[in-house]
């Protein structure tokens, strides 16, 4: 009893997004959305206060099951916020919506769901998260409840179940093969190859699901386009920064790293071009960005990859994690303020010029342009992945990075053409976008407190 | 010591965030913050060279915690090469403010751009960290293009998209050798002394490093095959675009190729010094003859930059290729002194057809006959810098061209088919005077006026220094000679 109570008070920030997540729904069926808000900003706020003293804690709780380490509290430092931030969308795009409230509730069970992956030390843990996650993301986009959202969300869920059971079904190898659960077991797989590799084929198709990485990806543009903006964006970022630093739990403890690495490098060039190939004749910018997150999931892959072979891997997941959240909320903010079509943003430049500017760096900053979070994450992914010896990797990853340009340009170009760009602006959008503004600047010319507190210990 | 460097370098910058901030900003109010900061950058830049470069090292530099866990540092300093690159940098922008004081679309967004872009100029130029030296290289290229695709002419959106992709495509490969450098660095740094003092790759990791490194910089200087972004990127350009894009940023290409290449894989490029400096014939040489096909004055003007450029490469690449240490000082005496040339005098060039354009709308060399007599000061100004532009003696390519060719002879005779190229940039520039100023006058260029006061502003300095860089070289050579002289490659 002792150990779980200590185990219990190691997990303070989780414990507080579940209670967040219940008090959202009691202010709900008092007919309070507004407090629903305000609770779930609240607890957001409070767990990442919480989490901030575990920086720099490496340990286990649950017999090795849950994780706490750099990825997991570093998820939590970058997806409480993003969440919180995505509250703020909801408010602006939602407003006065009948069950409002419930939404703010799902968002924090969602997040728990992530949490839970990015913390997984052993199968079960990894697959409940994946449920978990999954569940509150079908609710998300079912939450409109019109003909587009209900049809995004089956496709969704469809896709879902099938991959989630394809993920089960490799792992049970996995288990049957180790007689354990705990990821920290899998390096007995190295007398096992078969098993070994229908186990991660499993944790790929499962978790590249989650992450949207091509070529697990094809529910993402449906689903994007069918939920409102606001929940696009949290899918697109949350869940998949989840599902990803799974991915890195997981490799981190698989033998076998040539073949793994191998498979990785993969589908990172996969997921880059096909996410960039497919975004270039956009004309819908929500279907655009859907496009472009899952070129960025592969990008995220360099740094898994690199898991074990370098020490800059873990850094720039870590890093590029916070410059992706940032940077891909911020655009999607604007997309909300401003309208799902290319049209809309005709002339956004010259009508709202800090919007436009906003929206600029927001897609330079995506693209890999210094000096902006994303190039900050790009560079170490990069140096990640020549240090793990993947050299042509970097050079695919480059040569994505100039498509990427082209891609992003498409929507920057109309911004500064002349047009009527109008759009809804409003305070809870306008905030939100501004710290995402901040944040990218801020990561991008400044990223050593960030750095600071990660395990990378240059050779002296 | 007052860290005159920082200042000078982020000066453009306060005043672009003074413009971003003063909505209500009138056009001459616009305009005067531009010339005004300008005039202060040119002031810290002449500072700079006061106070003077050191033989051997970097002098006045200036540092500052970055992102020390990565090794990355704020670290600026100049020597004898990136000196002068400074002064022409402050120099030609002011020049630009003069110039462009007429702008009336959007001026505040205009001249904050040009403003930013000068910082990134700046700092390319005094980059000590090759991540700071990054940042600055990729900046000037969404300045520019904001630029060109905002203020450019009639093709302008497809020309800025062109030139967008095609530097970023060009400037990546040199963000993986400069990660593997960092990589190969022990301790791990960022720090560009360090690589140069002890060039941290060998073997085919510094070959392969080197390789990206040349593909950047060719697509930069550009050399042949790799300058296709570059007619089309001058010719829908803003003249003051275009005078910034050859006058200063092509020197990115150039001052890379010494700096990192040359400087950071001495060994890989010697070995490969003979491939680099046969591109840079072809450069030298396709330069010249496609520039004679040209009936638009502005690409004619282009693609002698091509021709220009060439020589730089092939001075750099004779540096690399010979083992006698005076041929290696005399080879990029020339070079860097060419780049200056090169600056001063296609600064003028672009200049010179902007203003034609301004009064004639059109660049088409057969529409024009006859304007020496019509607008006589600008027909003899461009006469002056086409003339030193085709390396008359006396003015400012000659000094820069013969070192090159000097130091060619003792390296690399062979490589001397390159003044071929003299000869065609001779014979089109003469042709083109001949079409456009003498000849019979076209009656529709009766009523043109002559320069004003603000396009004398702009254009007597130049023509002013490249007659005293023709005439007396020497207070130029002394400061460069003193780093080139002493750089200690392997």
């Amino acid at each position: 009893m002792i150990a779980m109570a200590h185990d219990l008070s190691l997990l303070g920030p989780e414990i507080t997004v579940l209670v967040t997540a219940a008090a959202a729904l009691v202010f709900e069926m008092a007919r309070s959305p507004r407090g629903a808000l305000a609770v779930t900003i609240a607890g957001l706020l409070l767990a990442t206060g919480l989490a901030l003293p575990r920086i720099g804690l490496h340990t286990t709780v649950f017999g090795g099951t849950w994780r706490i380490d750099e990825l997991s509290i570093w998820a939590e430092l970058i997806l409480l916020p993003a969440t919180a931030l995505t509250a703020l969308l909801v408010r602006a795009e939602l407003p006065g919506t009948d069950r409002e409230g419930t939404v703010y509730a799902l968002l924090s069970l969602t997040t728990f769901g992530a949490l839970a992956l990015t913390a997984s030390g052993d199968l079960m843990l990894l697959t409940l998260g994946l449920v978990l996650t999954g569940l509150g993301s079908f609710a998300l986009v079912a939450y409109p409840r019109d003909d587009r959202a209900t049809e995004a969300a089956m496709k969704f869920f469809v896709f879902g179940s099938v991959s989630g059971a394809i993920m089960i079904f490799g792992l049970s190898y996995g288990y049957g093969a180790t007689g354990t659960t705990l990821l920290s077991g899998l390096d007995r797989l190295g007398a096992m190859p078969l098993a070994a590799a229908l186990g991660l084929a499993g944790v790929l198709i499962g978790l590249g699901y989650e992450a949207s990485l091509a070529p697990f990806h094809f529910w993402a543009p449906d689903a994007y386009d069918g939920a409102p903006v606001s929940v696009a964006a949290y899918l697109s970022i949350v869940p998949k920064v989840g599902a990803l630093f799974a991915l890195a739990q997981v490799v981190r403890d698989l033998p076998g790293a040539p073949v793994w690495q191998a498979a990785l490098a993969a589908l990172a060039a996969l997921s880059m071009t096909w996410g960039y190939l497919a975004a270039l004749g956009q004309r819908n910018v929500v279907r655009l960005l859907a496009y472009s997150s899952i070129a960025q999931a592969g990008y995220f892959l360099l740094g898994v990859l690199a898991v074990g072979s370098s020490s800059l891997a873990i850094p720039s997941l870590v890093v590029f994690a916070a410059a992706y959240a940032a940077m891909n909320l911020g655009a999607f903010t604007i997309t909300l303020e401003t309208g799902r079509h290319l049209e809309d943003f005709n002339g956004l430049g010259r009508n709202h010029a800090p919007a436009g500017i906003a929206m600029t760096v927001f897609l330079l900053s995506l693209t890999g342009i210094p000096p902006l979070a994303g190039f900050t994450g790009k560079a170490l992914l990069f140096g990640a992945t020549l240090n793990a010896g993947y050299l042509w990797l970097a050079i695919v990853a480059i040569l994505n990075s100039v498509l990427s340009l082209a891609v992003y340009l498409g929507v920057i170009v109309p911004a500064y053409r002349p047009g009527g760009a109008q759009g809804h602006r409003s305070v809870p959008a306008t905030t939100a976008w501004s710290i995402a503004l901040l944040a990218t600047l801020a990561i991008g010319l400044a990223a050593q407190p960030l750095l600071a507190h990660l395990p990378y210990v240059p050779p002296t | 010591m007052f860290p005159l460097i920082t200042v000078t370098l982020f000066l453009p910058l306060v005043g672009a965030g003074l413009l971003l901030a003063w909505r209500g900003a009138s056009r001459a109010a616009v305009h005067a913050v531009g010339i005004v900061t300008g005039v202060l950058t040119l002031a810290g830049a002449i500072g700079i060279a006061a106070r003077g470069v050191r033989p051997g090292a970097f002098a006045q530099l200036e540092q500052a915690a970055w992102i020390p866990t990565l090794g990355a540092s704020y670290r600026v300093g100049i020597d004898g090469i990136s000196l002068f690159l400074v002064l022409l940098t402050a120099l030609l922008f002011l020049l630009v403010f003069v110039y462009s004081a007429t702008v009336r679309q959007q001026p505040r967004a205009y001249v904050a751009l040009m403003l930013l872009l000068e910082t990134a100029s700046i700092g390319t130029f005094t980059a000590l960290d090759a991540l700071l030296f990054y940042v600055f290289f990729e900046v000037s290229l969404v300045s520019m293009y904001f630029m060109i695709g905002g203020w450019g002419h009639e093709d302008r959106h497809r020309a800025a998209l062109t030139f967008f992709l095609y530097t970023l495509l060009g400037s990546l490969p040199l963000l993986l050798a400069i990660l593997g450098l960092y990589l190969g660095s022990d301790p791990h740094t960022f720090d560009i002394r360090a690589w140069i003092a002890h060039p941290p790759l060998a073997g085919a990791a510094a070959t392969l490093a080197l390789i990206a490194m040349l593909f950047t910089f060719a697509v930069k200087t550009p050399i042949v095959p790799l300058h296709t972004w570059l007619p089309a990127a001058h010719v829908q350009a803003p003249t003051a675009g275009s005078v910034l894009l050859a006058g200063v940023m092509l020197k990115f290409g150039t001052y890379g190729l010494i700096r990192f290449a040359l400087q950071m894989t001495p060994h890989a490029f010697h070995q490969l010094a003979v491939v680099v400096l046969v591109f840079g014939v072809v450069s030298a040489l396709y330069g010249a003859f496609a520039a004679l096909a040209q009936q638009d004055l502005k690409r004619l003007v282009a693609y002698t930059s091509i021709n220009h450029m060439g020589y730089v490469v092939i001075g750099v690449a004779v540096a690399a290729l010979t083992l006698d240490p005076g041929v290696r000082a005399l080879a990029l005496d020339g070079a860097v002194l060419q780049m200056i040339s090169h600056g001063l005098v296609t600064g003028a060039l672009f200049f010179l057809v902007g203003m034609l354009q301004d009064r004639t709308h059109t660049r088409d060399i057969n529409r024009f006959g006859g304007l020496l007599r019509v607008i006589p000061i600008l027909g003899w100004s461009f006469v002056l810098a086409a003339f030193a532009s085709l390396g008359l003696p006396a003015l400012a390519h000659f000094p820069a061209e013969f070192q090159i060719f000097l130091a060619t002879l003792r390296a690399a005779p062979a490589a001397l088919i390159a003044l071929l190229g003299i000869v065609v940039t001779a014979v089109l520039y003469l042709y083109a005077i001949q079409r456009v100023f003498m000849g019979r006058p076209n009656p529709a260029w009766a009523g043109l006026t002559d320069l004003g006061a603000r396009e004398l502003l702009t254009l007597v300095p130049l023509l002013l220094l490249i007659v005293a860089v023709g005439i007396a070289p020497g207070w130029l050579l002394g400061v460069i000679h003193q780093t080139t002289s002493t750089l200690g490659l392997g």
